[in-house]
């Protein structure tokens, strides 16, 4: 019910979000730059898309059209929404998925290290955290292609869909968001190492790496899987950034000329569909928080 | 040279054959611009992969719609009736002759024998006349093809080879419309089917075939192995060298550059002027500088309000604007001032550089007169309690990086003089939406047309009222009767000196009054790497042709 709700909101706020922005939608049509469209055309435009309608029978009919399952047929691609978006999902999906397994590999090796290597381990980690945390996706990227492809040209600057492509996109977007994660978890990791059950652990004969193992990890990994959720949400919106600069088809991207050319089918179809994986998700880390944690289980 | 060949018959074999010694002229000429370099036999085979920064377009028909994007694809598999050579005069094509009637009020085309589209309907009088139709019909929601065939009433099919159209008024500017890709024609057959699919694969004769077309990553081109079409200026006959051509959609210009150096595409357009300035370091990256057509890049003035409706205000403004240390300052020498208002590729172009010199003296002198002689504490000038300010809304999605920054010096110049420019970055429908309500005082719109005609829709009041969408071209919202008669008068009189004498006469009118502010040539550039030879772009609007090029490996 809840997700009906928040797709409904979704919909609803993109259809009259745009309308606000000053700008013609069938001038967008025509083309854009460096185009007159002439009266003619315009009108036939605005008859085949139903523009000419009062704005409310315009919201309504893209309402009844939702419920249906129809998601239109894009402005500026001249295709069904739907298609266009079971074209692009997949590639946005493996990045994202990608991105947020890397940033947890990377996040909980180096909270692992620091735990094990003392105080100045923590500095330091705490450092390259903040900093990476704190990079812009824009930025990151092209430092990457700058490096890895024009200096050291080990990859490409574009990604295909090889697997060599994939690396240097899924970095861009994963750094970022191994810095967030890194910052929760050794902290919760900290904590654990100190706790009375490691102690005990200790007292038994459990060496340093195994504590770490077998008792501190999950702990680390309660906060990290309760934002994970909202890091999907984030790599939606950094793949608009990274998909563009790596010439990678995909949602981003598609979202990004969608809103420029004021393609209402096609930014409210976007929308729906990272709603709806946001939503998915939420759930998803919901239960996996509940099979790390015992203590909720009881709640 | 006149474009209007008034012969019979016979005497247009002739003319054909004099085209054909053209071919071969050209040949050596353009050998001795662009791809001097590798001079070495072409070879055949090999795919090309070019990476575009233009927006991909949402349909590859150039009929629909109709822009650059449109021009930059549609050039490699369909062609036009007739094109230019390198000195600007209209050469055979698809057409082999044509010939305007006394009165200018009808034209006759003869076509090429033996041509086909690629889908195997011939090329006769009958596909030619459904591609006019075909701009013409509202349905098909042409925006810059349906412009330049405005004034074509009716087509008549004399014979399988002939047609002979009917104006509504003379047009001196149809041999260049016909020139462009935008009304390219296309196989009757193909346009028989729906929208949707014509969009996905249009049919042609051209060089290349559209096989298939991946949005947002590419379209895959392949070569017509029956092809024999090429323009009169072409450096060879029968199919194209390259097998294919891979035409790959990368929007970020670092990205673009990046993948150039590494070696997986071969030609990048939309070079910014940091990569072509680097590329002059690199012995494996060329340079292409082919600008397009049509106006300059330029500012317009609006002159439909205070404070640009009062004359002196404007020259003030031009006066009090550093353009040229900004231009050789952020373009690393790649962009060229200009001081007209066409492209310095249109052999009409006229300029006055004397109009348009820094003079920051000159600039506080006219304002003083204009009456803004107060200052307030911020050092703006200010009249009748208002501020000397300048809205000015920059369209991200036209303007360069570099141009931005330029926009960005100018207002640090101006602020010297008393003038606030107010910097608006706007996407660009925004960037419609405030051209529609008139909330603008300063604005850089491009245009790209073939001919000095491009002046009637920029300058003609007719241009000031606004389509339904509420864009119009006339931005500068110049109206003066002494300036449409001459703009109308030009684009009816076919007699070259005359034509020649009314659009000088115009150019002046407009750069007088300080409606535009002249800035540099549209911006075309392309890179590319050094085992390509026999690239050029098409003197019409600058697209790129691949039919003579070939890769080395």
């Amino acid at each position: 019910m809840g997700a009906v709700f928040v797709l409904w909101a979704v919909a609803t706020l993109i259809f009259f979000g745009i309308r606000l922005i000053p700008g013609d939608p069938a001038e967008a049509i025509l083309g854009g730059p460096g185009s007159q469209a002439s009266p003619e055309a315009l009108e036939q435009v605005r008859r085949d898309y139903g523009l000419d309608q009062p704005l409310l029978v315009q919201y309504f009919t893209q309402l009844g059209r939702l419920l249906q399952g129809d998601l239109g047929d894009s402005y500026s691609l001249r295709m069904p929404v739907a298609e266009l978006l079971g074209n692009q999902l997949p590639g946005t999906l493996l990045l994202s998925a990608l991105a947020l397994l890397v940033a947890w590999l990377l996040a909980l090796g180096l909270a692992g290290w620091s735990t094990l290597n003392g105080k100045a381990a923590a500095v330091v980690a705490s450092g390259l955290e903040i900093a990476a945390a704190a990079v812009p996706h824009f930025w990151l990227a092209s430092i990457l292609i700058l490096l890895f492809s024009n200096t050291l040209g080990w990859l490409p600057p574009v990604s295909t869909n090889s697997a060599d492509g994939l690396v240097l996109p899924v970095l861009a977007l994963a750094l970022p968001l191994a810095g967030f994660l890194g910052q929760v978890m050794r902290e919760s990791m900290l904590n654990a190492m100190t706790s009375p059950f490691a102690l005990s652990a200790r007292a038994r004969g459990e060496g340093e790496t195994g504590v770490l193992f077998r008792h501190a990890l999950r702990h680390a990994a309660l906060p990290g899987i309760a934002l994970s959720g909202w890091a999907f949400g984030s790599l939606l919106s950094g793949a608009v950034v990274v998909e563009s600069i790596f010439a990678r088809p995909g949602l981003g991207r598609t979202l990004l000329n969608a809103v420029t050319l004021r393609d209402i089918p096609l930014v409210t179809g976007v929308a729906l569909v990272s709603a709806l994986a946001y939503v998915v998700v939420m759930a998803a880390s919901d239960v996996a928080e509940r099979a790390a944690d015992p203590r909720l289980r009881a709640a | 040279m006149s474009f209007a060949f008034r012969t019979p018959r016979r005497a247009a074999v002739a003319a054909a054959g004099a085209a054909a010694a053209v071919v071969l002229l050209a040949g050596c000429s353009a050998g001795g611009t662009g791809s001097e370099e590798n001079a070495g036999e072409p070879v055949s085979g090999g795919n090309l992969v070019y990476a575009t920064g233009d927006a991909e377009p949402t349909c590859l028909d150039p009929h629909v719609g109709g822009n650059y994007p449109q021009a930059l694809a549609a050039s490699q598999y369909l062609e036009p009736l007739v094109s230019k050579n390198d000195d600007g005069e209209i050469i055979p094509w698809l057409a082999s002759e044509w010939q305007e009637s006394e009165d200018g009020l009808s034209w006759t085309f003869t076509l090429r024998e033996g041509v086909q589209f690629t889908d195997g309907t011939p090329l006769n009088a009958e596909a030619v006349k459904a591609n006019i139709e075909h701009v013409q019909d509202p349905e098909t929601a042409s925006s810059t093809g349906y412009l330049a065939l405005q004034k074509i009433e009716s087509v008549e099919v004399i014979d399988e080879l002939t047609l002979k159209l009917n104006l509504k008024a003379a047009d001196s500017a149809l041999l260049e419309s016909f020139s462009m890709p935008w009304v390219a024609i296309q196989s009757p057959t193909a346009l028989e089917r729906s929208q949707e699919e014509n969009c996905a694969a249009p049919v042609g004769t051209g060089p290349f075939i559209v096989e298939k077309w991946v949005k947002q990553d590419s379209i895959t081109m392949v070569r017509n192995e029956n092809y024999n079409s090429p323009p009169a200026d072409a450096a060879h006959e029968g199919p194209a060298y390259l097998e294919s051509i891979t035409w790959k959609f990368i929007p970020e210009s670092a990205t673009r550059y990046a993948a150039l150096q590494a070696g997986e595409v071969h030609v990048i357009d939309n070079a910014q002027p940091d990569s072509i300035a680097a590329a002059e370091n690199n012995d494996v990256i060329k340079h292409l500088d082919a600008p397009r057509p049509g106006a300059s890049n330029r500012l317009e003035l609006n002159t439909s309000k205070a404070p640009f409706n009062d004359p002196l205000v404007r020259e003030a403004f031009v006066r009090a604007v550093n353009v040229n240390d900004g231009v050789s300052s952020l373009f690393f020498g790649t962009a060229e001032r200009s001081y007209s208002p066409l492209s310095s590729v249109e052999p009409l172009g006229y300029s006055d550089e004397s109009l348009f010199g820094y003079d920051p003296a000159e600039a506080n002198r006219l304002l003083d007169e204009a009456g803004w002689t107060e200052r307030d504490t911020e050092g703006y000038r200010v009249k009748d309690g208002e501020r000397l300010s300048l809205e000015f809304p920059v369209s991200t999605n036209q303007s360069i990086p570099a141009e931005q920054s330029l926009f960005e010096q100018l207002q640090a110049t101006a602020k010297e003089a008393g003038f606030e420019i107010k910097l608006n970055l706007l996407d660009l429908s925004s960037w419609y939406g405030a051209l529609a309500e008139n909330d603008y005082n300063l604005v850089s719109a491009p245009y790209t047309k073939v001919g000095p005609d491009v002046l009637r829709i920029l300058f003609h009041s007719d241009s000031t009222v606004p389509a339904p969408s509420g864009y119009f071209a006339n931005l500068s919202q110049v109206k003066l009767d002494e300036l449409d008669e001459l703009l109308t008068k030009g684009s009816e009189t076919s007699d070259p000196a005359e034509r020649a004498a009314l659009y000088e006469e115009a150019q002046k009118i407009v750069l007088e009054g300080y409606y535009i502010l002249p800035l540099y040539d549209q911006q075309n550039h392309f890179l590319y790497r050094s085992e390509v030879s026999g690239l050029r772009a098409l003197p019409t609007v600058s697209t790129p042709t691949f039919y003579d090029a070939w890769l080395n490996s």
